[in-house]
């Protein structure tokens, strides 16, 4: 501890090592001034006063260099001598330097790579001041017994703004739609999210350009107003200076655009386009929760004082409305921990991953510098003895250490950056704020943190294992007797067990995860998940009745000239496409005794308590081609004919599960439903199909309940249209897909994917993990691999006496082998026992990521012991057939 | 090497330096010269190792230096004694004695 407090001195004053320099020639200029004078007064002559002074002084130079000798300079000096000599000691074994900079630069990258996203995602604050103080609030429901957070509905956020003690502002926001934006430039789709009142004051965040809303924009009947985001005023308006003419045209609606937020700014759900809420009339259902709602606490109020206020005011508001609002209670989240709260889970278990695989790494240089330590021995034994402190050999290995990491952690660096973008390029959708995903300062800092604390583990580690015996032993024994290295061995065994452990771990989830993935992509979705394209169109909301017939005539339109484009097999279209294409509205059903039952919403009131005839299922309107395009299998009556005219009888097609769910042992077909509530159109369907189920949302969730309208018929729920082309998704076809939609109407932007495109998108989360932790645990192996190579072929060097005595005192070559091969397989199993120890608390971990898999999946559990088994055997195979190669005379003559 | 008459002893250096600036600061000629006087010219420091001395002593923080005008105008180091080196050399001196003491005791046994 002293040689680094006296390191650290010398550090310190290492800056003023030239002040020092000077100060000494002034010095002893002056010593020698005063002898001379002195000298004089003796009554010597002038030259010999000064001879006689700077003989006494005994060499100027001498005195100088002795002195500096005393301070800093030479720290540093000497540091970049060690480092000097690191790096020559390391070119002298180029193969060690390489092989350890290079699982270290893996080990490092890694690391680095993961935490950059890890940084980006869940750590960088959000874009606003004071973002931690903004929170997301839910009114937690209680109904028919079940408790659940949802959205607010606009009277309970109303009542929660004026009652609450705790927000110095409080916002609701409307779902973010993608609306086809027209004017003076190129059509486009825009993510609009209407804002409340004092949005602006919530995040804190204004314009950066114009102005925020004005009292007067936020009320019904006001002129349309909009505030639009930099990149998208950018992108599309030209980044126009001079916003006084500068207009969006949605449809018949206008919106003069007031204002441009400042770089960066999207929330929520990356909005392009801000509008005020209070331009639609205020809702004033007590169960309609339709609104996000956001807060900012006021100052000295916590997360969890406010909950306490918001779930008084919600008790308040249960005893005035009782049954007309269902929300017993409120939960108000950080804003940041609810945006990434689906992310944060599998981001820290590639984490851990990443950190597995550098231990991985740590331990495998460790082991070979531990071999080189255990021949360089007496090299530093040597140094001791000639007097090298043991500190000035700690240094050296040090330095050698760090040369070794900082060059593994700048290399890791180039790594990471290869690594993110390859992450980035996979987008999993799961994973929100991937914009904020770097290399930046904070990410290298971190590298270089972990190179320096490995660098120091690794130098001290070695340091204490090879100068820490006594020196006379370790210059006597040479490779005579093995009693010395015994200790050594073990911790040798040690380090490739827990690798083998670690790794075990890694693989076992990758195993996990790679099942899961191929039960994900061995479900049948229900519908051709490949050759095929979707054109997604959005039509404006429109005040004028005739608007919704006119956007059916063209989608029509758009269909029959698409099923002439070369290779298009079947075209239909669907309101909410499945994967990831809509809202996914579904609602509560009547079914009723005659058709003209019920004839409006008080007769549907009238039999609501009736719950035997109601029902549940998600509501689409679909055309006649959608169930042939998307493969959909008719299993029962038909689906939609052209037949089915506007002002006939509404037909309806049904999926099968709503049939056994709805009408087990009864065949639906005939019978008469009122679902008027979900598009306002009252008139009643008549069920005459039955079709196939399909997973919607994404393959993973299973299918539920689903009712199909006819586009022709249900004319006001068709604002959203997905047409699917089934035959190809060829580049050529996509073009005269796109031009026929712009040939029929120029200002509706055309969105296309192709299928194969949407349904991966839909497995990239998963997709994601996989091959994240995939390539991990390769690595891992290949690393535990070498380490069990490295760790067998040392033993098999260090015994080539005693196995050449063996041989001469009659042990066959066979038994030799087993020998060696013995030691690597304990090693494997050891670590393979250690490691399955280990995989049952990874499985409670990572049990939430996997998908239709058990948490002791036996073929992923045999294909893991399976893989390392192979691994131990190929490391311990080769030194095991070097070992039964020694002859026992070369090894007796070696000494 | 063989040892000459006034050479100091490495390591007792120190000590005669601390000693040396007991009673007021010095600069580096005027702590050669003190340490002759007092010895009666016996001990004579090599100046290659006083300045060193001085350096390590500073570094050690038992004594601070500043620069400052002479009373002939001139610029000169001058070294003083801090309260951790007052402490130091009281330790060391005791030190010292037992020591003296002992190898007197030795040197003085008479061995017919």
């Amino acid at each position: 501890l002293g040689d680094l407090r006296e390191f650290g001195r010398r550090l310190l004053n290492a800056g003023r090592g030239r002040d020092m320099e000077s100060g000494l020639d002034e010095e002893i200029r002056f010593h020698i001034d005063r002898q001379t004078e002195k000298n004089l007064k003796l009554g010597m002559s002038p030259s010999e006063a000064r001879r006689q002074a700077l003989v006494k002084f005994g060499g100027v130079e001498r005195a100088k260099e002795n002195t500096r000798d005393e301070f800093r300079p030479r720290v540093l000096e000497d540091f970049s001598r060690d480092l000097r000599y690191g790096v020559r000691t390391l070119m002298r074994a180029p193969g060690f330097a390489l092989v350890s900079i290079l699982t270290l630069g893996l080990g490092i990258g890694a690391a680095a790579a993961v935490f950059s996203v890890v940084h980006g995602v869940l750590l960088k604050p959000l874009s606003f001041p004071a973002p931690d103080r903004v929170v997301r609030v839910y009114q937690v429901n209680t109904y028919d017994g079940q408790t659940n957070q949802a959205n607010f509905a606009e009277p309970n956020f109303v009542d929660v703004k004026a009652q609450n003690r705790s927000f110095s502002a409080m916002a609701e926001l409307g779902g973010t739609s993608k609306a086809s934006v027209t004017g003076e430039f190129e059509p486009n789709r825009a993510a609009v999210t209407p804002v409340s009142r004092e949005f602006f004051d919530v995040v804190q965040v204004r314009p950066a350009l114009g102005r925020a809303f004005a009292a007067d924009d936020q009320r019904e009947g006001a002129t349309p107003t909009a505030i639009v985001s930099d990149a998208y005023w950018r992108r599309f308006l030209g980044a126009r200076l001079d916003l006084r003419n500068l207009t969006l045209r949605s449809g018949a609606a206008v919106f003069q655009v007031v204002g441009v937020m400042p770089p960066g700014f999207d929330y929520p759900q990356a909005t392009e386009i801000w509008i005020p809420r209070e331009l639609e009339p205020p809702q004033i259902h007590r169960t309609g929760h339709n609104f996000s709602v956001i807060a900012r606490l006021r100052d000295g109020v916590t997360a969890e004082q406010s909950i306490a206020d918001l779930n008084r005011i919600a008790r308040g508001l249960k005893q005035q409305y009782g049954d007309d609002t269902w929300m017993t209670g409120a939960i108000a989240i950080p804003l940041l921990e609810q945006l990434t709260q689906n992310a944060r889970k599998p981001l820290f278990i590639l984490l851990g991953a990443a950190a597995f695989l550098l231990v991985i790494a740590c331990a495998n240089v460790s082991n070979l510098q531990l071999v080189r330590a255990g021949s360089r021995r007496r090299e530093l034994s040597v140094r001791l003895a000639l007097g090298a402190g043991r500190w000035r050999v700690t240094r050296q290995l040090l330095a050698e250490s760090i040369v070794l990491c900082v060059s593994g952690g700048l290399l890791g660096i180039l790594f990471a950056y290869w690594g993110v973008r390859a992450l980035l390029a996979l987008q999993p959708v799961t994973v929100p704020r991937l914009d904020q995903v770097g290399i930046n300062w904070v990410v290298v800092g971190v590298a270089f943190a972990i190179s320096l604390v490995a660098a120091i583990a690794l130098g001290l580690a070695t340091t204490m294992r090879a100068t820490g015996r006594d020196l006379r032993s370790t210059m006597t024994d040479g490779q005579r007797t093995m009693s010395g290295s015994r200790t050594q061995q073990r911790i040798r065994d040690a380090l490739v067990v827990t690798q083998v452990a670690l790794t075990l771990i890694l693989l076992t989830g990758a195993g996990l995860l790679t099942r899961s993935f191929m039960q994900v992509l061995a479900v049948n979705p229900g519908y051709h998940t490949d050759n095929g394209f979707i054109i997604d169109l959005a039509f404006p909301d429109s005040d004028d009745p005739a608007a919704p017939v006119r956007y059916i005539r063209l989608q029509d339109e758009i269909m029959q000239r698409l099923a002439q484009v070369p290779g298009v097999a079947a075209v239909g279209g669907v309101n909410d496409f499945p994967l990831g294409g809509g809202w996914f509205p579904n609602g509560t059903f009547v079914e009723m005794t005659r058709p003209d039952e019920l004839k409006s919403y008080d007769d549907f009131r009238k039999i609501r308590d009736d719950k035997s005839r109601l029902g549940t299922a998600n509501y689409r309107v679909a055309s006649e081609g959608y169930f042939r395009a998307m493969g959909i299998p008719l299993v029962k009556g038909r689906t939609f004919e052209a037949t089915d005219a506007p002002d006939g009888q509404h037909v309806a097609v049904i999926s099968e599960s709503l049939a056994k769910t709805k009408w087990p042992n009864q065949d639906p077909i005939g019978k008469y439903i009122q679902f008027g509530n979900m598009d306002g159109d009252l008139r009643a369907f008549r069920i005459v199909g039955i079709v196939g189920e399909v997973r919607e949302i994404n393959v993973e969730v299973p299918p539920s309940p689903t009712f199909y309208g006819f586009y022709k018929q249900r004319v006001n729920a068709a604002g959203r249209f997905n047409i699917v082309a089934h035959g190809t998704d060829r580049p050529e076809a996509i073009a005269t897909a796109q031009r026929i939609v712009r040939e029929l109407d120029p200002e509706l932007p055309v969105v296309v994917r192709t299928v194969s495109d949407a349904f991966g998108q839909s497995v990239s989360g998963r997709r994601f993990n996989l091959i994240l932790i995939g390539v991990f645990s390769i690595a891992a192996l290949v690393l535990a691999t070498m380490g069990l190579y490295g760790v067998i072929s040392y033993l098999v060097a260090q015994r080539t006496r005693e196995i050449g005595i063996r041989l001469a005192l009659g042990a066959t070559s066979t038994d030799l082998g087993r020998m060696v091969l013995g030691h690597g397989a304990m090693l494997a199993l050891v670590g393979t026992v250690v490691g399955l120890a280990g995989a049952f608390w990874l499985k409670s971990i990572i049990s939430g990521l996997l998908f239709g898999v058990g948490m002791l999946d036996p073929v992923a559990i045999a294909g893991v012991i399976g893989l390392i088994g192979a691994a131990a055997l190929t490391a311990s195979y080769l030194p095991a057939r070097r070992a039964m190669r020694v002859a026992p005379v070369i090894t007796l003559r070696s000494e | 090497m063989a040892r000459q008459k006034g050479d100091v002893l490495q390591g007792t250096i120190d000590m005669l330096v601390l000693k040396a600036l007991q009673l007021e600061p010095m600069h580096g000629w005027g702590i050669t010269e003190r340490i002759e006087q007092w010895s009666e010219s016996v001990l004579q420091l090599g100046q290659g190792t006083l300045y060193p001395a001085l350096y390590r002593l500073e570094r050690q923080g038992l004594i601070r230096s500043d620069w400052r005008t002479t009373e002939n105008n001139r610029r000169a180091r001058y070294y003083a004694l801090t309260a951790a080196g007052r402490k130091h050399f009281a330790e060391e001196l005791s030190h010292w004695e037992r020591l003296s003491r002992a190898i007197n005791l030795v040197l003085q046994t008479r061995t017919a």
